[in-house]
């Protein structure tokens, strides 16, 4: 029996039992009947907007939301995107938690590439991270999951685990009072996620899947998170150069410049940006690698 | 919040989600069935009358959305409302469910033409009993395909 894999444990009764399939008839109703219109309250006043509460968890979206809207707006060719990583060997443990990120995304890459020997190998590196961590012993069970989920090509099931996974070790994180690492984690999924999906945006001529990515204000956020890290944290090069990036791309993508070569150019930073810094997060030392040059991504 | 449960042995288990959690994972399965995928994640809090609470998320242009709030307070009237960024309401479409014994339900489902922020805003429009039978704890978990 396929369990469903959606919160922090595994709920074997939820799908399969006759309550619900009742919601799931309400639901059929709702699809096909719900009311539609603006609601009673038609505006926020600047207070709540100020106040709304930033989870890391469900206000930053996951590498699988970003991939899903780039399926929509031009059918990237995943086998050519993914790309083979090894953790970092380093005892940074901001390092560490920036590397989770990245991998975590490179799982939803090799998923939506349906290629199960790089979910796998994915895996084992996430683990070997969490060890190094020191939060493996609660993760054991995912990794086990995550390999049996890609023996089967269970790839639905095999990208709920990659959230899962990613999100306990963020929990265990936050269990050891190292919650600051989490925010790492996050930005560098999103990162990575950006630099794929960019890839893929400047594949194409017409740059399909650049209005998905408009999302200055998740940049700025994230970078206005890392730079209230506390300063033990900022040691060293990585961390600052992260945050620079996500400024970067913020700036970029609220140029109001709408004219292709403009947008051409502004992608081709934001994702040569990404890559040289995911790089130096995969790096085994802390030290940036010089800047890449100028180039463009190749044509499917 | 899932609390954390220690065995017999010492050894950290799965957490047990909460009965707010589990009622809005089990709505929220209804939608998953249809093709939805389910955030790894929740916002749990605690409402008081009058008092709507907000969360920001970022969403996708393209993408369909259904957010699902539940309590186990049958009658706690939950209404959810997607805001854009500049925090005018976005239309949307809506469900609820609150019958005895079983908790509420409500969800609301959204299809934005424009990537970016926006908030969901969550209140209680219980008007009977005490204020403290007025607060109402709540799970927020959203899906999307």
């Amino acid at each position: 029996m396929k369990l469903a894999t959606c919160g922090y444990l595994m709920y074997p009764g939820i799908m399969l039992t006759g309550r619900n399939f009742g919601v799931l008839a309400l639901m059929a109703i709702a699809f096909h009947g719900a009311q539609s219109g603006v609601p009673a309250n038609s505006a926020m006043t600047e207070p709540q907007k100020q106040g709304a509460v930033f989870l890391d968890a469900l206000s930053v979206p996951s590498p699988g939301e970003v991939f899903s809207a780039m399926n929509k707006a031009c059918r990237p060719n995943w086998a050519t995107l993914v790309t083979t990583a090894t953790a970092p060997v380093t005892t940074e443990r901001s390092q560490l938690a920036l590397a989770v990120g990245v991998l975590t995304a490179n799982g939803y890459v090799a998923v939506e590439a349906q290629d199960g020997q790089q979910v796998k190998n994915v895996g084992r590196e996430m683990m070997a991270l969490a060890k190094s961590l020191g939060v493996s012993q609660s993760l054991l069970g995912r990794g086990n999951s995550l390999m049996e989920f890609a023996d089967n090509n269970d790839w639905e099931a095999l990208a709920d685990e990659l959230e899962a996974t990613e999100n306990e070790v963020k929990n265990t994180m936050v269990e050891q009072k190292d919650h600051d690492l989490v925010t790492l984690t996050s930005a560098a999924a999103w990162l990575r996620g950006l630099e794929v999906a960019t890839g893929v945006v400047l594949a194409n001529d017409s740059l399909s899947g650049a209005a998905e990515l408009h999302q200055p204000e998740l940049a700025r956020k994230l970078a206005s998170q890392l730079d209230a890290l506390p300063d033990r944290m900022k040691r060293g090069s990585l961390v600052p150069a992260v945050k620079r990036t996500l400024e970067t791309i913020a700036s970029l993508l609220e140029d109001p410049e709408t004219k292709v070569d403009t947008l051409r150019k502004n992608y081709t930073r934001i994702h040569n940006d990404c890559s040289s810094v995911v790089k130096a997060i995969l790096t085994s030392s802390t030290t940036l690698p010089s800047p890449a040059p100028s180039t463009t991504p190749s044509k499917s | 919040m899932a609390q954390d449960v220690v065995s017999s042995s010492g050894k950290l288990m799965a957490p047990i989600p909460t009965e707010a959690r589990r009622l809005a994972l089990e709505t929220a399965g209804a939608f998953e069935n249809d093709g939805f995928r389910i955030r790894d994640g929740e916002w749990g809090a605690t409402l008081s009358k009058g008092a709507p609470v907000f969360l920001q998320v970022t969403l996708f242009a393209g993408e369909n959305y259904w957010f699902v709030a539940a309590s186990p307070v049958t009658g706690a009237n939950l209404r959810l409302t997607v805001y854009d960024s500049s925090g005018k309401s976005v239309k949307s479409e809506s469900w609820h469910s609150s019958l005895k014994g079983e908790g509420t339900q409500s969800a609301a489902g959204v299809a934005p033409t424009q990537s970016g922020k926006y908030f969901i805003g969550v209140e209680s429009t219980n008007q009977t009993g005490s204020p403290a039978e007025q607060l109402v704890d709540f799970s927020l978990v959203y899906c999307y395909k």
